[in-house]
């Protein structure tokens, strides 16, 4: 096997991250242009691996980057019966206390006829689909058309070029060291790839995308916040899953998350989904601009299949999988801009830089009026895609394209039209945020804090008391790394944890975190078992001062998510 | 300049096996559940190639032999070292058990070397032990015989002294480093630490790369496909459900309560097939040959109940009464009913009413010179049995140097013939010289059933016999029955039944188109019969020269653990792993609560290890427990630390309780263990000492 070097390490288009915005923007592009090659790595073991949603999809997007494609994608082994789980039934439901539950639906109802913004959680004409299952086939399909996808792949770093004029590729992390980072005879130094085009579809709190944002200084006119997103996926009985029906979702707001006046405030809300083969997806979102010191998401979801409403479908049930992710929802005014100005002064604003653009949860395209982002994912990868290929003969035009046709397209409508709402809850809280949400965009910006910054010595009061099994947990996520590898999570200074966090919060990382990976050891607060980790990020943004940096570990690590 | 060719496998990912991959009815694995991955040992093979080519630069190819999909484990192989692909892929090569794989496989070296390597003979190749779905580690041995140049087995390192290669290799017992004395040869991997990562260049050139694909008529083998398989699978069922508790401990002095009770009960969680009926041969039986009550499956055995009560109906005595009118007549006595065929064939299989093969029963003994291994007698126990069914004498080949002084010791074990060969040469156990002594006298005297251990020498041993005379054999099987296949026209055959895919299924076997049939069995699967001084039993003495162009490999050195252990017969085991992170933990906690367990239960306490455990120093090889150790069969077996791999699952299955201590919740050892406790063993270890100390 000969070697070319040249050859093989430079890629015209490379995409990072095989989830649904980078594999829309594959296929888009090799739609576009067959004879271009185009790369995308992932970091999973297999594409899809690593892809937890809820999730409801509107189907628009997806639906029209097939058919463009041109291939007879129903071809594809599960793809044909992909979309066909249409939601039939969809409640809103309000939950007060542990018991009570009022329907709002008809409210939502009378939202959508006046055409106000909380009307956009509707799901009619939209399907149930498992994200894992979507991604899995988007792959099949962008390998049928000529995509190389690489699995297995972490990416580490963008490699900024000191000059300014455009991005050169990325660095791939090392592979074969120990823990203490001495080379093993299997070493492998990480690879550095070249590209005329890069695409970042990294997902939520993307490692590379924050690496050009540093590098190249792109600014966010308000912080990006985030939630966190815990789901089981639960097999029950077949008269429990009859009684809730093989088309429902049911959205939920209220308890255990929040109580109007006295109960604890966390922005956030349930959800349980029809999944077929007596199988339903249930969930919870939790703001982490949560409060409470003591405060675990899975512990809150625990409570939450305890509510009267949910145990009645689940109790009894066995858990199929689980996992978390975080879900970026800052919104319009936090997607990263490099901000530059063309030559007749008018500002260009690219959601990139020169000749990288940025694509779905990593640009963090979330329309916090649905709480759904992946239709915006796929939509906005397509474009990229296209535009990757538009711009093959001058490439550090990519971005201001890319740009320009985000701005007129439905992604950017949608991000405008909820562009205030999580900062008005952020400031006002729920329970005069919401109302107040509907004239959002007639108020001014609101500013919002990182989400770190937000934690107190308040205590938030579980139902349920004791432990919560993480470990179960983890093994339902299917989560594994090779242990001897150094630790992809690091504590910047312990002596933060050991003289503040520990008599203010406890360490609240050793509660939150929902794989377990921190413990506390003699003195210190160590990431103990990385290995353990399923790769939310959450530890990132909810250290409450801001002292845990998240890498990417050697590839096919992290969760083995199979429906989620 | 030395070439190196890999032969890799892919097989279904049985780390990921949950209930949902089989056919509860059948037990047979359901297609596309679980993902395609390369065999670990394979992976692991070729990291010692590459390792290799760093000693002797040259080319490494993989060679893999299965369906087009197949080709996804030579572009993993291309992605890290190989610089070519071989794709072995027809459809009449498929359905073949291990001789019909070798075959093949050995025509494609042939071929690679003599188009690849310009036909210089400078090469080696690997293969990882055994592959995980099959697990019989008989296809390298095969391969090495077909070519007929060496095979070196259990590799674990490399180096080159005096410009030639010194391998390492496990033997019983201990390590080995030995020197091929020429080339080509059969390296096998039992373990290489550190597997290779794809890199990007790699594995970008590797999706892009022309794989050589070779079909039927490329190679022209002699032996493939289900045709040229010597071995039948005439059932597939689910295991025995394991019986193991699975019990998560949360309080100790609890747990110690609890377990104390299990073990005085004497609770096995070991399941071992219960021993069926006696067989009885056709002519013998009660109501004469139409009653074959001793069919293979349940299903048969109803079907010719019922066939034999409408004969008795109808007044049919003899075979000769049987013709093709009956045929219907029959059928209309059936109350299930059975196609026109299956009664023709039954009819057919009537006529058969003597045994299918001819000869005695025998077993290969193994030895350290010094004493016979227990393996060996638990063999005798069975081949005496199966002996007695079939009014048949028990033989032994008792090979080696100086080694006459244990025939009285088989004799009395059970053993009426003893076949004594003796050579200088076969002072030290290699396999080319014992494959052909021992391949000589079976030649010569014929027996039907020939039994192997399967341990590191007998798992090599075996396949270079069974292919050098063209027999089946079918490996580590933890049931020997005889029974009718009468249909078949078979009477009076070895039932070989195995456990595969890492033990989550049950295979029966029978050997066809051969004169002999022949198994292994993993120590301390069969029971030994009482010892009996008093028996009598002849010395045959079998003279066949051993050349010195025989002898393979020379052995540099051979490094056995001082300590003497006895885990085959210990009532408690206390193993230790990687886990314990290093050697004075692991004294400190084995040996302290195997003291502990010593006193408090009055019985033989032995410390064991895993083979992480053994490789990282912590204790001597004489005390690692597994599949490449010693299999155990113990009271009560304490794993500490030790994650479970499956070599060491399958070397503990047979241990009555199995209790777990490890920091890992997803260790999958827990899954085979009846009580598990999560937690570090450094921690959780002095208080279970402490709570049996009280």
């Amino acid at each position: 096997m000969e070697r070319k070097e040249k050859e093989y390490t430079h890629v015209s288009i490379l995409v990072v991250g095989a989830g649904p915005a980078g594999l829309a923007a594959a296929i888009a592009a090799k739609s576009a242009n067959k004879e271009i090659d185009i790369v995308v790595l992932e970091k999973a073991e297999a594409a899809g691996n690593h892809n937890l949603s809820g999730a409801v999809l509107e189907t628009v997007s997806l639906k029209r980057l097939l058919d463009e494609s041109g291939f007879d994608w129903q071809t594809i082994k599960g793809a044909d019966t992909l979309l066909e789980r249409g939601v039939k039934d969809d409640d809103v439901l309000f939950f007060l206390g542990k018991q009570l539950s009022v329907n709002i639906s008809p409210l939502i109802t009378i939202g959508r006829k006046l055409g106000l913004s909380f009307g956009q959680m509707c799901n009619e004409g939209n399907s149930i689909v498992s994200i894992s299952k979507l991604t899995k086939i988007l792959g099949e399909i962008a390998v049928s058309l000529g995509v190389e996808i690489y699995t297995g792949f972490g990416a580490k770093e963008i490699l900024y070029d000191r000059d300014g004029k455009k991005i050169n590729g990325i660095k791939l992390v090392d592979q074969g060291l120990d823990k203490e980072r001495n080379p093993q005879p299997n070493y492998v130094k990480g690879e550095t790839i070249t590209a005329d085009v890069v695409i970042l579809a990294e997902g939520t709190d993307g490692l590379v995308t924050e690496d050009l944002v540093a590098k190249a200084g792109l600014k966010r006119k308000n912080n990006q916040v985030f939630s966190v997103s815990v789901k089981e996926l639960i097999r029950v009985s077949k008269k429990q899953y009859q009684l809730f029906g093989d088309n429902r979702v049911v959205h939920t707001m209220g308890y255990p998350l929040w109580s109007p006046v006295f109960g604890p405030a966390i922005f956030g809300g349930g959800f349980a989904y029809s999944y077929g083969d007596n199988e339903i997806a249930v969930g919870i979102i939790v703001g982490a601009d949560w409060k409470y010191y003591n405060f675990n998401p899975q512990k809150a979801f625990e409570n939450f299949k305890q509510h009267t409403f949910i145990r009645q479908f689940v109790d009894g049930g066995e858990v199929i999988e689980a996992g978390v992710k975080m879900i970026p929802e800052g919104g319009y005014y936090a997607v990263p801009r490099y901000l530059q100005q063309d030559t007749n002064g008018k500002n260009l604003n690219t959601v990139g830089y020169k000749n990288v653009m940025i694509t779905g949860d990593s640009a963090g395209f979330v329309n916090m009026n649905k709480i759904k982002g992946l239709h915006n994912a796929i939509e906005s990868g397509s474009l990229a895609g296209k535009v990757a290929i538009q711009c093959m003969q001058n490439p550090e035009k990519a971005a201001q394209v890319y740009t320009g046709m985000l701005e007129y397209s439905s992604v950017m409508d949608e991000m405008k039209s909820a562009k205030n709402l999580r900062a008005i809850i952020a400031r006002f809280g729920q329970t005069i945020g919401y109302p107040l949400s509907i004239v959002g965009n007639y108020l001014p910006v609101f500013s919002m804090e990182e989400d770190y910054k937000a934690m107190t010595s308040d205590e938030f009061t579980f139902d349920i008391p004791g432990e919560y099994d993480k470990s179960t947990f983890v093994s339902l996520a299917g989560t594994e790394h090779r242990e001897e590898q150094p630790s992809h999570l690091s504590i910047l200074d312990s002596s933060l944890c050991i003289d503040k966090c520990d008599s203010a919060f406890q360490r609240a990382c050793i509660t939150f975190c929902p794989a377990g990976v921190y413990e506390k050891i003699g003195i210190n607060t160590h990431p103990a078992n990385p290995s353990n980790c399923v790769h939310c990020k959450t530890c990132q943004r909810k250290c409450p001062f801001d002292n845990i940096r998240w890498t990417v570990p050697e590839g096919n690590g992290g969760p083995k998510y199979k429906q989620m | 300049m030395t070439n190196y060719i890999v032969t890799v496998k892919q097989v279904p990912d049985i780390t990921q096996i949950t209930g949902n991959a089989f056919n509860p009815e059948t037990g047979t694995l359901k297609r596309g559940v679980l993902p395609s991955v390369i065999n670990k040992l394979d992976a692991d093979a070729l990291a010692f190639a590459n390792k290799l080519r760093t000693l002797s630069p040259g080319k490494i190819i993989c060679l893999t032999m299965g369906p087009p999909m197949s080709e996804e484990v030579l572009v993993y192989s291309l992605s890290r070292c190989a610089d070519s692909a071989v794709l072995l892929t027809d459809r009449a090569l498929g359905g073949a058990d291990t001789p019909a794989t070798a075959n093949p496989l050995a025509y494609a070296i042939k071929k690679i070397a003599k188009n690849m390597f310009n036909g210089s003979d400078d090469y080696i190749v690997i293969s990882g032990m055994q592959s995980v779905d099959g697990d019989t580690a008989q296809v390298p041995a095969q391969i090495a015989e077909e070519l007929q140049i060496p095979c070196i087995a259990y590799a674990t390192e490399v180096k080159i002294a005096e410009g030639k290669f010194q391998i390492e290799k496990i033997v019983a017992g201990g390590n080995q480093w030995v020197s091929p004395k020429r080339l080509p040869c059969v390296v096998t991997v039992a373990n290489y630490e550190y597997p290779l990562f794809a890199s990007f260049q790699r594995s970008r050139l590797a999706k892009k790369f022309a794989i050589t694909n070779w079909a039927l008529e490329d190679i022209s083998p002699t032996l493939y496909g289900y045709d040229g398989s010597k071995t039948r699978v005439t059932r597939v069922f689910p295991p025995p459900k394991s019986s193991r508790k699975n019990r998560e401990v949360n309080n100790i002095d609890e747990f110690i309560a609890d377990l104390l009770s299990d073990f005085k009960k004497g609770s096995a969680g070991a399941a071992l097939q219960a021993e069926e009926a006696d067989y009885i041969v056709p002519t013998e039986r009660e109501g004469g040959t139409f009653q074959r009550i001793f069919e293979s499956t349940d299903k048969e055995c109803e079907a010719f109940k019922q066939v034999a009560q409408a004969l008795s109906a109808l007044n049919i005595t003899s075979v000769e009464q049987l013709d093709e009118s009956l045929v219907d007549t029959i059928q209309e006595h059936l109350q299930k009913k059975l196609t026109k065929k299956a009664i023709q064939e039954m009819f057919e299989g009537y006529k058969v009413t003597e045994p299918s093969y001819s000869g005695d029963v025998w077993v290969v003994a193994e030895h350290d010179a010094e004493k016979t291994n227990d393996v060996t007698f638990e063999l005798l126990g069975k081949a005496s049995h199966l002996a007695k069914l079939l009014g048949l004498r028990v033989g032994v080949v008792l090979a080696g140097y100086k080694c006459g002084h244990m025939a009285n010791d088989l004799i009395a074990a059970g053993a009426d013939d003893v076949y004594l060969i003796e050579d200088a040469l076969l002072e030290d156990f290699r396999p080319v010289p014992y494959r052909k002594v021992v391949a000589d006298v079976l030649k010569k005297y014929d027996p039907q059933i020939v039994l192997f251990g399967a341990t590191p020498q007998g798992r090599v041993l075996a396949p270079m016999v069974a292919y050098r005379l063209g027999c089946g054999l079918t490996a580590d099987c933890t049931a020997l029955d005889i029974r009718d296949n009468t249909k078949r026209g078979a009477v009076g055959i070895l039932m070989q039944t195995r456990p595969a895919l890492g033990g989550n299924i049950m295979a029966t076997i029978i050997t066809k188109d051969s004169r002999i049939q022949m198994a292994t069995a993993r120590p301390g699967v069969m029971k030994r019969i009482q010892t009996d001084n008093s028996r009598k039993g002849n010395i045959i003495e079998h003279s066949i020269k051993v050349e010195d162009s025989d002898i393979e490999y020379d052995i540099v050195s051979t490094e056995l653990g001082s300590e003497s252990t006895n885990l085959t017969t210990a009532d408690v085991i206390v193993s230790g792993g990687k886990g314990l992170r290093n050697r004075d933990n692991f004294d400190k906690l084995v040996r302290n609560l195997a003291s502990v367990m010593r006193k408090k239960l009055n019985c033989q306490v032995e410390h064991g290890a895993s083979r992480a455990a053994v490789e990282q120093g912590f204790v001597g090889r004489t005390h690692q427990v597994g599949q490449t150790g010693t299999s155990v069969s113990p009271k009560l077996y304490i794993a500490l630390g030790i994650s479970g791999a499956i070599q060491h699952l399958i070397g503990i299955e047979n241990a009555g309780i199995i209790v777990a201590v490890n920091s890992d919740p997803q260790a999958p050892i827990f899954k085979h263990s009846d009580y598990y406790i999560v937690g570090n063993a450094e921690e959780i270890v002095p208080k279970i000492t402490a709570a049996l100390r009280d």
